[in-house]
Parts: structure tokens; C-alpha cells; sequence
């Protein structure tokens, strides 16, 4: 598909897709008297938005510069990260961790770059295998940490489970969204500036460093970047697998492997799939909505059987 | 007086406490050409690394006025291009993609054209056969090249696994760097090819056995010494 068919179809279907959210609720279909449910409703449609856009770009971002279709965030401890930050914050002085909007996105980043220092550290120079086995024992770690901490503070207890289980967007408010929204955009648009460092890490480091990329700071970036964009849409929505994995193979299959292409459309799509996810799960059982993680997963891992089945990779 | 392209003194490498290279030193002028020749493992991988300033080396070492391992990447790269034995790519890019990711479409489709790939600009990489796939990386290489004039150009068996049109082209390619006043140095194992060449020089075991012009180094002794007895030096 041509990039301009494709960005006005993605576009075209990300508008559908907030104006759906923003009608469906368990208060019952449609915007209210003078909009008052839309009102209502934006946070979580906002929070969705911002949260698939980091989710999915954040996926991209770290696929390019391990050079390999299989990182994703999810899969390799850096969103396990992000919320074992949250857990030990909660769990550390459940009061003080509300008291000042930046305390849990902090948090959530201080764990999330965390395990992305130690994924660079230990999973990388060897085979794809490496980085991955790496990452999914960091990530075990890490959602080990978190049960343990749950099941040790009572009253953060269930607000982590939700967190484990990417439950958290029904908690949307401004009050609470409008710095890990923002923290989310600024990640995203800052990624964007690396697409053709990523582009050149394709040909491995000796030849992008040969082509003049500055591979060294280019990872780094990547590295503190994606921790950022995870730590941030962590606090929106909790863990959420497969967006960061779905949108970027997603966004190949449409526009190509062009980083200049490949993250913008992985940001659209990863928007426009969580948005969809939860709404899909607002909409159909309104008083006991399914969460966006579930239906993410629903959805996504038959998409990726079957992204996997027509790969020639 | 202008700077030689390619100075090298007392050059060496130590890789995961390993000695792989030991005080090579090289010098190439304007317009040369060196042929790096030796058995396997002798190291003439790593000296390529190292001159190209992408791996710790100990000694001096001037590539275009510079020390390739103090100055950044972007600016070590204009005066100097580098290709591996076996380039890769982890995406499925179009053969076009390569050609606007090292930042030079034209000179990249015209390179593309004189190693038989003209008209493969839309064809994916993992459509071409490996044959193919050096080709376009080669002519990558060359288009990164944007100052020939004193700079260096670093193939590792840029010819290994071509056909012999494309062998042919790339010999083209060399000289046409050359005449340009680029110095180059090419790993092979083709001593056909070395013998054409300005220098060549013999690593064994990372030392310089032996450097100087064709005739007076590949010598029968030289050979059979580096490659052992009933090696044959028409090879």
C-alpha cells in the first residue's frame, strides 16, 4: 500500500475509532446532554490514544535497534520493568506515592530503564536468542517482584493486580493523566528524530558505524527513549503484551521497513489498536468491561499467527 | 605535500585477550591499491576493522588526515568506505532503500547499474541471491565514498562470492577509485588479483610476513611458508 493511502486510511479509521469510544459507555450510548459524557469518557479515550502511541512506536524503537522483529517491550521486561518501579514505590510508602503527579511516572521509568540497562548489557553482542531469553528473564523477574509486593501491601494490593492485568485505563482522570499523556507524546516524537540512525543500524554496527552513524548515541537514545515511552504508557494502562510486537510487524507489512515510515505508522496503529481494544471491551459488556489488555490479546495473537504465516523472514 | 591517504604504524589489536593483529604497519599512497593476502584466520578481517577505526587498535594510525578512532563517525565516514565479507541486513528493504540510507540515490543507482543490478531498485533484498545482495551492499560501499580524492576504501573479499562479470566489475570499480586517488586495500584470496595490484601484503598469524610489490612478495618461498608445502603459487 502507498504511505498516503495508508496514513489517510489509518487516520481516517483512528477518527472512527475515538468517536466509538467516546459514545460507548455503561452510561449507556451516545454523548449526553451538551456532550457531558464525552467530557467524561475523554481521559480514558486521551490516555488510550497516548498510551497504544508509545506502546507501539516504543515496540519499533527497540526492534530497530536490537535488530530483531521479536523485541518488544512486553516481551523483554521493559513494561514488567516500568510497573515493578510503580510496585516498589506503592509498596515502599503507599502514601507519599500520590502526592506529587511526577512521583509514579518516575518511578515507573527508574524501573523501566532499568531493565532496559541490563537488556543492553546482558542481551546483547550475541545471538537473537540471547537478547530474547535475556529479556524474558527479565521480565519473569520483574512480574515476580510485583506479586510479591502486591501480596505484601494491602491496600495497593488490588491496584496492582489491575496494573498486572492492564486494567488501569478505567481509572483515567486528567488529574492523573495529563503528565504520562504528555511524557508519552514527547517520547514518541522524540523517537521519530532516530530513524535513520535505526535505518543504518540495520547493516549491523560496523557498517552503520562505516555509513557515519553515530551507533553508540543513537542506542543509548533508543534505550532511555523507549524505557520512557514504557514507563509512561505503563501508568496509563498497566502491562499490555502484543502492541508493541503487532504495530511495528503491522506497519511493515503496509508501509515497509523505512524507520522513517515504520515509526510514525507503528504509533498510529499501536493508537488505533488499543483504542479499539478498549472500546471493544467497553462496549460489549458495558457494566463488566473486559480489560484493554485481554482484548489486545484476543485480537492480537491471531493477527500475529497469521503476520507470522505470510512472512517469508 | 598532500597527507597519505593511508598511514599505519606498528598497528594492533587485542580481541577478548587475544593478539590478533601485532604491529602491522602499512602505507598506501594516492592511487593505490594493496592486497591483503593470507590463510584464514590470519587476521586480515580485524586489520580491516581496525583501519577503519570500528575496533580498539593500539599504534598510529592516519586514514585521510585523521585518526579514524578519534574523530566521529560522520566524519571518518566521508573519506572512508568499508565493506564486510558478508554484509547484512535485519529488514527486508527495497534495493532503492540502500541507496537513500547512505544519503546518495544517484551515485548508489549508478553503481548499482555497473554491478549488473540496474532495474533492481524496487526488488527486495531477500528477493536477490547472495551474489546479488553483495553486489548491492558493494555499491552501497562505493556510494558512502563521497571524496574519493585521498580517501580509503576497505573491501573484505569484495569478489568471493560474485560471478565473473560482477568479479570484473568490481575490479573496475577498484581502479576507478584508484585513478580517482583513493588508496585501497582488499582482502582476498585471489592471488591473480593481487599480483595486479600496487603492495600486497601477507599476514600470517597477525604479523606482516611479508609486504612490497607483487613480484618481490609472492614469491614460491613466501607461499608455500604462508601456505604450506604444494600450495601452488600459480594460484
Amino acid at each position: 500500500m502507498g504511505t498516503t493511502k495508508a496514513s489517510v486510511a489509518g487516520l481516517f479509521l483512528l477518527a472512527i475509532l475515538v468517536v466509538c469510544a467516546l459514545s460507548v459507555g455503561p452510561q449507556g450510548f451516545g454523548w449526553g446532554d451538551g456532550g457531558s459524557l464525552v467530557l467524561l469518557r475523554a481521559p480514558r479515550v486521551l490516555a488510550a490514544l497516548a498510551a497504544g502511541l508509545a506502546l507501539g512506536i516504543g515496540g519499533a524503537a527497540q526492534q530497530g535497534v536490537f535488530r530483531n522483529p521479536l523485541a518488544d517491550p512486553g516481551l523483554t521486561g521493559v513494561f514488567g520493568g516500568a510497573l515493578f518501579g510503580i510496585a516498589l514505590l506503592l509498596g515502599c510508602s503507599p502514601e507519599s506515592a500520590w502526592q506529587r503527579a511526577w512521583f509514579l511516572p518516575a518511578a515507573a521509568f527508574g524501573g523501566a530503564l532499568g531493565t532496559s540497562a541490563l537488556l543492553a548489557l546482558w542481551g546483547t553482542g550475541g545471538s537473537s536468542a540471547r537478547l530474547l531469553l535475556t529479556g524474558l528473564g527479565l521480565n519473569a523477574f520483574t512480574a515476580a517482584g510485583t506479586l510479591v509486593i502486591a501480596a505484601r501491601s494491602g491496600e495497593s494490593r488490588e491496584l496492582l493486580t489491575n496494573g498486572a492485568y492492564g486494567d488501569w485505563l478505567g481509572m483515567a482522570t486528567f488529574e492523573l493523566t495529563w503528565l504520562p499523556v504528555l511524557l508519552c507524546g514527547l517520547a514518541a516524537l522524540a523517537l521519530l528524530s532516530l530513524s535513520r540512525s535505526l535505518d543504518l543500524l540495520a547493516f549491523g554496527e560496523d557498517a552503520a558505524r562505516g555509513f557515519g552513524g553515530d551507533v553508540t548515541g543513537a542506542r543509548r537514545r533508543a534505550v532511555l527513549l523507549t524505557a520512557l515511552a514504557a514507563a509512561a504508557a505503563t501508568c496509563l494502562v498497566g502491562q499490555v503484551a502484543f502492541i508493541g510486537l503487532l504495530a511495528p510487524h503491522l506497519a511493515r507489512a503496509l508501509v515497509g521497513p523505512r524507520h522513517a515510515k515504520v515509526l510514525p505508522f507503528s504509533a498510529l496503529l499501536g493508537a488505533a489498536l488499543l483504542l479499539g481494544a478498549d472500546t471493544l471491551g467497553r462496549g460489549l459488556w458495558p457494566h463488566a468491561p473486559l480489560s484493554a489488555a485481554a482484548v489486545t490479546a484476543v485480537i492480537g495473537a491471531p493477527l500475529f499467527i497469521w503476520i507470522a504465516r505470510r512472512s517469508h523472514a | 605535500m598532500p597527507d597519505l591517504p593511508l598511514r599505519a604504524g606498528g598497528l594492533g589489536v587485542e580481541l577478548a585477550g587475544r593478539r590478533i593483529i601485532d604491529g602491522v604497519s602499512i602505507r598506501a599512497e594516492h592511487c593505490q591499491t594493496i592486497a591483503l593476502v593470507g590463510p584464514n584466520g590470519a587476521g586480515k578481517t580485524t586489520l580491516l576493522r581496525a583501519l577503519a577505526g570500528l575496533i580498539a587498535s593500539t599504534g598510529e594510525l592516519h586514514v585521510a588526515d585523521h585518526d579514524p578512532r578519534l574523530v566521529s563517525a560522520e566524519t571518518a565516514a566521508r573519506s572512508r568506505a568499508y565493506c564486510a565479507q558478508k554484509p547484512t541486513c535485519a529488514w527486508d528493504y527495497r534495493v532503492g532503500d540502500l541507496g537513500e540510507i547512505v544519503g546518495d540515490s544517484e551515485s548508489f543507482a549508478t553503481w548499482l547499474a555497473e554491478l549488473g543490478l540496474e532495474g533492481f531498485a524496487d526488488r527486495r533484498l531477500t528477493e536477490l541471491s547472495g551474489g546479488e545482495q553483495k553486489a548491492a551492499h558493494l555499491a552501497m560501499t562505493f556510494a558512502a565514498l563521497a571524496e574519493p580524492y585521498g580517501g580509503v576504501l576497505l573491501l573484505d573479499e569484495p569478489a568471493a562470492a560474485l560471478d565473473l562479470s560482477r568479479r570484473e566489475a568490481v575490479r573496475r570499480a577498484i581502479r576507478s577509485f584508484a585513478q580517482a586517488g583513493a588508496a585501497c586495500v582488499v582482502a582476498t584470496h585471489d592471488l591473480g588479483f593481487a599480483r595486479d595490484c600496487d603492495q600486497v601484503i601477507v599476514l600470517a598469524e597477525g604479523r606482516m610476513v611479508a609486504s612490497g610489490r607483487p613480484a618481490d612478495v609472492l614469491t614460491p618461498e613466501v607461499i608455500a611458508s604462508v601456505w604450506g608445502e604444494g600450495s601452488s603459487p600459480a594460484a
